[in-house]
């Protein structure tokens, strides 16, 4: 980070808030600022020399003159423009480098940031605040400051010079400057919450738009084109209805303001003329002072477009620093990264719930100790808590309650960064970056090397993970990109590239949640088989619905509503009786089609014939197994649907 | 798969200023012209009152001062007040009408993009990153606010202030007018050679600018992998790349587009001095007096202010075309499935489906995906697709939906080719549970609607109960009312895809695909939505993907597809007799689970 946010800072004004990311670039303001002052001095000169050319050389006739000042003239101008284009420059790049740390910053922050964080905030609207907010900043910076800096000098000087010549017209010029203050005041306190309004209504448009990018798919199966366009409909208006109430607290005010600055050649007409008339003051005075009038008239009539800016860039701070300031609930441990965790993993009553729903427990007491190298299998309804247990591993959540302790030492003091790098987790939303599949594989490996690891490598990973065959089959092979997110592959290609991905980051705990379930069981099988192989001492947490993926582990969980309802080997559970021997059977059943297996005898490879036999069996045998109904329902009405709908 | 476009790779450039992206964007003025009028009359009126002002003064010192003339000064003075008057409740209608203007136009501008990218197939979203399809939404027509509202219509006043005052110039004295225009060449050099290199370096500008957006948005995608994997070092230097190239050339293209000032205001100056020194030499027949060359010198003055702001005019204009190019170069891509202009819609589907030895490959030329496929489909038969993973199965079932047309062959749906109906009427009748569940950001309750709008909350229970979705529903903290996160991130993989269910069910299509649909799903809940898919199975065509066979042993068909073509097709019966494929398919899922007699006898 450029800048630590801390807590002193939420009390700051916008302005001192946003220095220390400029103060790098403070030498470009200070020489900005000196080009800035040279350039005034030189606008100066100008209306002199060519005071100058009138009275000597047009009134006078001095004709040999003319020469030195016309190329005096022009020189003056041509090195004016050029310093001026010279401050213009350091401005701009003072900006773009403020704003480069900021968004930096926030490009950091962001992924110091949790699960939780990501879960409620919508990517369209965080684009918001890394795009057109900080926009807002730059324009100010590199541009509003120095025009400010304009209108004040400008203002200033021509005062002093009114001053000195009749203090009269010039307090009477003066005195309308408060009003024009108060009603620029009243006009950027009404424009604030506007600008805010204008810029969460951009961010919600954003958000409407990126989910329909997103989920295009699902619009056009449901054709929901109209729908989507209505909704776009809705948003759209909203951000140009923002903009006209921000058009309409223009029109009340600005015309305010420029008939006051108008005023200022009334009262000069007026006032100037009767001073004039009544012999209190000069007509080439009354001359000089119009001649002068623009340069107090101009700020005044910009001073309500600047104050808008100003605001602009007021409200789009108070977005940036709200997504600096969020504190992140995982924070990082003291201490440097370690090389290597072993495995042993153990949860101690641990508890957990998400923080803005308090009340439901998504784990409850959860205990449980293996050893490095061991496996584990975890089986459980959907939304039981699977996922947020193995995530609690990787730290992206930290227990309400209790414990979980990585080699012995509690997860919250491992530096983050160790514990990640040796901790991989194929997640169940399997999230390709849009990259050639080599990078995507390669993409956790690097951390450690730098430079991407080679190519054989990579092959060998891709197929252990089942991958190999389909990527090669793809007229780019390794070199496909893949669009993000890995859309345009199917399911069971996006999991078996994360697998591979997961793999060659060679973790000490490899964390597969969910990942086969789209990968045909014949791939599955020799994926067990390559990970058995090679997984040696890693530690492998399983997530899976088919018993199929699980039925090796030295542990099995069976989790129900956020607790362990069972636990052991796959033989112990299966003697148990309980929980997981009846969606075992079911499988079973499900797997053989128990309707409507041909006859049985006739395969030679089961040496199992009896198999359904045995589960009828024992559905009988098991008491109040409602389920085992529930197999024998379905079965019935898929017979039904075989029986009326296919055959005639 | 076509080569793709990821955030690192530059979009192609145009050389030439399109004179066609200026007449698209009038186009949308078009619907305003009244209205753009009256904002004109309006700034024309401002610009006569500030005219008038300059000549006021000229008044009072030339009249009213000379002959103390008081009564004539407070007529001056009424008459400068109205026009005060005047000119700021036009001042006041501008403001808001020009605002109004350059929004609606905004509006239309948003509007068509974005109804445009709905009518575009999977394939153009599937090829870039999605970031920069979404700048130009949002971000691009935004910077096109100020240059084509307040922009245009001071330019338009600025040309009128240049008139006039031209006029005035050669009314006071022709030669000198004449004279002055001398250097105006070197001013349109100047302009046109800035303006070469302005286009470009704004268009390598807009580019880099694409790539970030697209960099920053998957990052803010991806940050559960990135985080996941502990790379958020290496994201950040690559951002910082992406960052910096932003920078870099935003400062080469202000640097370029802030001459243009300096270019003017020198030739002004020198044009001012030139002036000067034909007045007092007399040079080139110039004969002036003193009085008349000062006069001149205040309306140089007038003539050069324009040209100011005309040049920065153009200068936005410049800047706001390598944007408009990016905006109309994305309307402009053609949807590549668009109704024939004969297509009539199809009448209420009975179901049958028929492929005629269908090829279907990507791009001309290129690999076939699929090759004479061909099968035929009575209504209400459930058909079974099974195979390896990239075999072809998802592709078939989107040449139903005509999501793609063929390449050969055709497809029919009640003996109708698909390309001769319209789409609409075609896919609202399919209903596509698709592998990818995607939850929009709402309620739960909205979402399942989503299936069909005019749902009522019976309707919507009734779904849910039905796919077996209603019991973790009524869990959540405020049951249907519960809000989601975009793509769900607050419910698991296996809760998204029953929603997703439920969608379908509600939707209640003529033909159903299943594509994947219950991967996520545990046994227990998918037992008990076996009851609701059979349900929805009944009297309706359907085409399911499953690699779980439970799901497709109960098929009127089962089709083995392998490189893309059919290779096996029967009943699970007849197809385990043939002991092919499918056979052996079902036998290494069968060894899988291969029983341990041992261990149920024990039990």
């Amino acid at each position: 980070m450029y800048v630590t946010p801390t807590m002193k800072d939420q009390a700051k004004g916008p302005l001192r808030w946003i220095w220390p990311y400029a103060k790098p670039d403070a030498g470009r303001v200070i020489a900005a600022f000196f080009l800035f002052a040279i350039e005034k001095v030189l606008i100066l000169a100008i209306p002199i020399i060519t005071g100058l050319v009138v009275d000597e050389v047009i009134v006078k006739g001095e004709h040999e003159k003319l020469m030195p000042y016309l190329g005096a003239l022009i020189a003056i101008s041509a090195v004016r423009v050029f310093i001026r284009y010279g401050y213009q420059m350091f401005m701009e790049r003072f900006g773009q480098n403020a704003v480069y740390r900021l968004v930096s910053d926030e490009f950091e922050k962001l992924h110091t940031l949790d699960f939780s964080y990501f879960n409620h905030t919508r990517i369209g609207d965080i684009m918001s605040r890394m795009t057109s907010d900080t926009d807002a900043i730059r324009h100010f910076l590199s541009w509003v400051t120095y025009n400010v800096g304009d209108a004040i000098v400008m203002f200033g000087s021509a005062l002093v010079v009114m001053y000195t010549i009749d203090w009269r017209l010039a307090l009477a010029l003066t005195a309308v400057t408060p009003i024009i203050f108060v009603l620029a005041r009243l006009m950027a306190k009404n424009a604030h919450p506007i600008f805010y309004a204008i810029r969460n209504s951009l961010a919600r448009l954003n958000s409407m738009v990126e989910e329909n990018i997103e989920g295009n798919r699902v619009v056009k199966a449901f054709v929901r084109e109209d729908y989507e366009t209505e909704k776009f409909d809705e948003h759209n208006d909203d951000f140009m209805d923002k903009n006209m109430d921000l058009a309409a607290n223009n029109a009340k005010y600005i015309p305010w303001l420029d008939g006051f600055s108008f005023g200022l050649q009334l009262i000069l007409i007026i006032f100037g003329g009767y001073l004039v008339l009544s012999g209190n003051m000069s007509l080439g005075a009354l001359v000089t002072f119009d001649g002068f009038l623009w340069m107090i008239e101009n700020p005044l009539r910009q001073a309500g477009w600047l104050l808008n800016d100003i605001q602009r860039f007021n409200a789009s701070c108070i977005k940036i620093r709200r997504l600096l300031n969020v504190t992140p609930r995982v924070q990082e441990a003291e201490g440097e990264p370690e090389d290597r965790i072993k495995g042993d993993v153990e949860f101690k009553d641990v508890s957990f719930a998400f923080p803005d729903d308090p009340k439901h427990p998504v784990l409850s007491d959860i205990n449980f100790k293996i050893l490095a190298g061991s496996k584990v299998g975890i089986l459980g309804e959907t939304g039981s808590g699977k996922s947020t247990l193995v995530h609690l591993i990787a730290r992206f959540y930290d227990p309400t309650f209790g414990e979980v302790l990585i080699d012995g030492k509690d997860a919250e003091r491992w530096p983050l960064e160790t514990l990640r790098s040796q901790v991989a987790i194929v997640m169940q939303d399997t999230f390709l970056f849009s990259d050639t599949i080599e990078e995507n594989i390669a993409f956790g490996a690097q951390r450690q090397t730098g430079d991407r690891p080679d190519e054989h490598f990579i092959r060998h990973m891709a197929a252990v993970a089942g991958a190999d065959d389909f990527i090669r089959a793809m007229p780019q092979g390794y070199n496909t990109i893949v669009g993000e997110r890995g859309v345009g592959l199917s399911g069971g290609q996006k999991q078996r590239l994360s697998l591979a991905r997961a793999l060659a980051d060679d973790p000490s705990i490899l964390i597969m949640d969910d990942t086969t379930s789209a990968v045909d069981m014949e791939t599955e099988a020799e994926i067990q088989t390559h990970l058995r192989e090679m997984a040696g001492q890693k530690t492998v947490f399983t997530i899976a619905h088919r018993i199929s993926s699980i039925k090796d582990s030295d542990l099995i969980l069976v989790l129900d509503r956020g607790r362990i309802v069972e636990r052991g080997t796959h033989e112990d559970l299966v003697a148990a009786h309980g929980r997981y021997w009846e969606i075992y059977r079911k499988q079973l059943g499900l797997q053989a089609g128990v309707g409507t297996f041909p006859d049985s005898e006739e395969e030679p490879n089961r040496q199992d014939g009896s198999e359904a036999a045995v589960t009828d069996g024992s559905a009988e045998g098991h008491s109040g197994s409602s389920a085992t109904g529930a197999v024998g329902g379905s079965t019935e009405s898929s017979t039904d649907v075989d029986g009326d709908g296919g055959r005639h | 798969m076509a080569q793709r476009n990821t955030f690192k790779e530059d979009e192609e450039l145009e050389e030439k200023l399109n004179i066609h992206d200026l007449k698209r964007v009038v186009r949308y003025l078009g619907p305003y012209k009244a209205l753009i009028a009256k904002i004109l009359v309006a700034v024309i009126t401002m610009s006569l009152c500030a005219v008038a002002v300059p000549y006021m003064m000229k008044i009072v010192i030339d009249d009213i001062i000379p002959n103390k003339d008081m009564t004539k000064l407070g007529i001056l003075a009424g008459v400068f007040f109205c026009l005060i008057i005047v000119y700021e409740v036009c001042l006041r209608y501008r403001t808001m009408e020009i605002m109004r203007v350059g929004q609606l136009m905004l509006k239309d501008m948003r509007r068509d993009i974005f109804t445009h990218i709905q009518t575009l197939p999977f394939s153009y979203f599937d090829s870039r990153p999605h970031g920069k399809i979404l700048i130009r939404v949002v971000n691009y027509v935004n910077t096109l606010s100020d240059t084509l509202s307040s922009g245009l219509i001071s330019v338009i006043s600025d040309v009128f202030t240049l008139f006039v005052t031209l006029i005035i110039m050669f009314v006071v004295n022709w030669t000198l007018a004449l004279w002055s225009l001398i250097l105006v060449p070197l001013l349109i050099i100047w302009v046109r050679v800035l303006q070469y290199f302005q286009r470009i370096a704004y268009q390598k500008l807009s580019n880099k600018q694409s790539n970030l957006n697209a960099y920053i948005h998957e990052s803010i995608a991806g940050v559960k992998t990135t985080q996941t994997f502990a790379r958020e070092k290496q994201q950040y230097k690559i951002f910082q790349e992406q960052q910096g190239s932003v920078r870099d050339h935003w400062m080469k293209a202000v640097h370029i587009q802030f001459l243009m000032w300096p270019g003017v205001q020198t030739v002004s100056t020198a044009t001012l001095a030139f002036v000067y020194f034909l007045g007092v030499t007399h040079f080139g027949g110039v004969g002036v007096t003193t009085g008349v060359l000062i006069a001149f010198t205040g309306y140089l003055n007038n003539f050069w202010n324009p040209i100011i702001n005309i040049g920065n005019f153009y200068n936005q204009l410049i800047t706001a075309s390598a944007y408009l190019e990016r905006i109309f170069e994305t309307m402009d891509v053609k949807p590549e499935i668009t109704d024939r202009p004969d297509a009539k819609p199809i009448a209420p589907i009975h179901g049958k489906v028929d492929f005629n030895d269908v090829v279907f490959r990507y791009e001309e030329g290129g690999r076939n995906i699929l090759n004479l496929v061909d099968f035929h489909v009575e209504p209400g038969q459930t058909i079974a697709l099974v195979g390896p993973t990239g075999a072809g199965k998802t592709t078939i079932i989107s040449l139903l939906s005509r999501f793609y047309d063929v390449s050969e062959g055709s497809v029919e749906v009640d003996g109708k080719d698909v390309r001769d109906v319209t789409l609409n009427s075609l896919r609202r009748q399919m209903g596509v549970m698709l592998q990818d569940t995607f939850v929009f950001s709402g309620t739960v309750k909205e979402n399942i609607r989503y299936g069909k709008l005019d749902a009522t909350d019976a309707e919507i229970v009734a779904a849910a109960k039905a796919v077996s979705a209603h019991e973790f529903i009524e869990e959540l903290p405020q049951g249907y009312e519960t809000f989601v996160e975009e793509r769900g991130s607050t419910l698991s993989a296996g809760q998204r895809q029953l929603i997703a269910f439920a969608r379908v069910m509600l939707a209640d299509p003529r033909i159903l695909i299943l594509d994947e649909a219950t991967s996520s799903i545990d046994t227990r809940t998918e037992e008990a939505l076996q009851a609701g898919i059979n349900k929805l199975l009944e009297g309706r065509t359907s085409f399911v993907i499953a690699h779980r066979l439970s799901t497709i042993e109960n098929a009127d068909k089962i089709f083995y597809i392998d490189r893309g073509q059919i290779m096996e097709q029967g009943t699970h019966a007849e197809l385990l007799a043939q002991r092919g494929m499918y056979w052996r398919l079902y036998e290494s899922q069968y060894a899988m689970l291969k029983v341990n007699e041992a261990e149920l006898k024990k039990a």
